[in-house]
């Protein structure tokens, strides 16, 4: 049974299809990619699907139940986490609070000393040890993108959505955001990534969905992806031959 | 630091041993009434960020029902309990469709909301309220000074009980940003009411407190606006969204207001408000950053 499956998913914003009559499914233990130029839907998609938005029509289950329409914290609460494209941590809240509100309100709810060894365990893991007492906001931006993924991390998900988690980074801070992702795949985390960084989203992603204007319009391997006319022609134009 | 808190309670405990002027007595009690309006106001708009301009409908509402009920013959304790409660009923009822308003949509709504119970008041009771007059032929001020004292300390201890809570870092996450509170497992419309309710029961409880300290005031007095405004005054000097803050800045206010009104009458209002701009715009986390900031060098020196 999938993971996660989307049936039909439809969302307007006025006059505007931002995601239009989109079906996918997410096996449990995968790596699926979201790929799709600007403005193609793939943020809504994920508002969509962590109960940020609610559908105009179709269905979204979780583990076969369906969560359309859930409030975001139930959402999160039966194992769904997401990450923003801006990240968003708690900036009054020193990096180790940040990660006892996940540990606290997740699917596994932690308390007293079980959650502070827990979050010194997510703050190492993430590449943040020693700076658990600092205010979030005295963070630089790859520590606050570390924090935010130690925060999803911490609510214990299955499935874990990323988006755009290497936007803005330096050539060596997306590499070691690559390692972060590969560490998570390797503990069998199931993630969704969506990826502006086309050749790190092939790299890391066992399956890409290809969404252009709200539709989707490719499924299939990164090498499959890559090749595929329709995908080059969203991202290149269509080249004219004599 | 919880100990100085425990510790300046015990002091106040002591204070009447030493002394019986009236005087100070009388400080006392209108301290007790400043910490417990700022630190009930800090619940909501301190730990979970909902800058309420209306906290001074749910003081007078306590103050309302606790006086009639106790102007009828029921005895103080009990007639402070139903004021309680009908603030919280009152703040269910309109909390549902205040928390729709975000921001400063959220201040003015509650302002016009408790403006509106000041004027409905005012109308319908026009005249003074007079303590009843066997409560007044033997009106003693220390009985008034304990019940002020415990409501303070009440206020003070459930805020530090929140503050260590899960449900208190809850609070904290969506005053920092709803979405990624909603987005961690956090229930943003529970939360919120949860503080609300809290938030304006304790202020229903400093009202029935005032009620029963004051001999005569007209029944729309304390839900005027000034009360909302000290509150948020003295969070804002001492430290919004601490423990310490409201207590620091209610003792800072109340000694401040009590030295400067006497000297300079109608200006010390103009003396606050510059100290409330220069406060926000210079230290934005009041009295108590002097001294985390005091610490910091300390440490840093040795």
């Amino acid at each position: 049974m999938a993971l996660l499956s989307l049936e039909n998913v439809s969302k307007t914003f006025g006059g505007v299809m931002a995601v239009k009559s989109v079906s996918l499914q997410v096996e449990p233990g995968e790596v699926l990619g979201v790929m799709g130029p600007n403005g193609s839907g793939k943020t809504t998609l994920f508002n969509l699907v962590s109960g940020a938005l609610v559908p105009n029509s179709g269905t979204i289950r979780f583990k076969g139940a369906p969560i359309t329409g859930l409030p975001p914290h139930r959402i999160c609460r039966q194992g769904i986490a997401r990450t923003f494209q801006l990240v968003r941590p708690f900036l009054g809240l020193t990096a180790r609070q940040n990660i006892l509100v996940g540990l606290g309100y997740g699917c596994r709810p932690l308390s007293g000393s079980a959650a502070r060894e827990k979050s010194e365990e997510l703050l190492a893991s993430v590449g943040l040890e020693g700076l658990g007492d600092r205010p979030a906001s005295t963070l630089t931006a790859m520590d606050r993108k570390r924090l935010d993924l130690a925060r999803a991390l911490a609510t214990s998900p299955d499935l874990l959505l990323l988006d755009e988690f290497m936007a803005g980074l330096n050539p060596q801070e997306t590499s070691e955001a690559m390692g972060l992702i590969r560490r998570l795949q390797a503990r069998g985390l199931t993630l969704v990534l969506v990826e502006h960084i086309v050749w790190a989203l092939l790299e890391l992603s066992q399956r890409i969905v290809v969404l252009s204007a709200g539709e989707k319009i490719a499924e299939g391997p990164p090498t499959a992806i890559a090749r595929d006319p329709r995908v080059v022609e969203i991202y290149l134009g269509s080249i004219p031959f004599p | 630091m919880l100990w100085a808190l425990l510790g300046l309670g015990a002091g106040f405990t002591a204070i009447p041993l030493f002394t019986e002027s009236d005087y100070l007595l009388n400080l006392g009690v209108q301290l007790f009434l400043a910490v417990a309006l700022a630190q009930s106001w800090n619940v909501l708009g301190g730990f979970t960020g909902q800058i309420t301009l209306g906290h001074a409908a749910f003081f007078g509402l306590g103050a309302l029902v606790t006086r009639t009920l106790w102007g009828n013959g029921v005895g103080i304790l009990l007639a402070i309990i139903p004021g309680i409660l009908v603030c919280i009923a009152f703040s269910l009822l309109i909390g549902g469709l205040a928390f729709r308003l975000r921001g400063d949509y959220f201040a003015i709504g509650t302002l016009a909301l408790a403006e509106m119970l000041r004027i409905i008041v005012g109308n319908l009771l026009p005249g003074i309220s007079t303590i009843p007059s066997t409560a007044l032929t033997n009106y003693a001020l220390l009985p008034r000074y304990y019940l002020g004292l415990a409501l303070a300390a009440l206020v003070v201890g459930v805020a530090a009980a929140l503050a260590r809570s899960r449900i208190g870092l809850g609070m904290q996450a969506i005053r920092e940003d709803e979405a990624a509170a909603a987005a961690s497992g956090v229930g943003v419309l529970g939360h919120k009411l949860l503080a609300l309710v809290i938030s304006t029961g304790l202020a229903g409880f400093a009202g029935g407190v005032f009620a029963y300290y004051h001999a005569s005031y007209y029944p729309q007095y304390p839900f005027s606006p000034l009360w909302s405004f000290e509150a948020i005054l003295m969070s804002f000097i001492g430290g919004v969204g601490t423990v310490h803050g409201p207590v620091l800045g209610a003792l800072f206010y109340t000694i401040l207001k009590e030295y400067l009104a006497v000297r300079l009458v109608e200006i010390h209002l103009l003396i606050f408000g510059t100290l409330f701009i220069l406060i926000v715009l210079l230290l934005p986390g009041g009295l108590v950053e002097v001294w985390t900031r005091f610490r910091r060098l300390v440490h840093r020196g040795s």
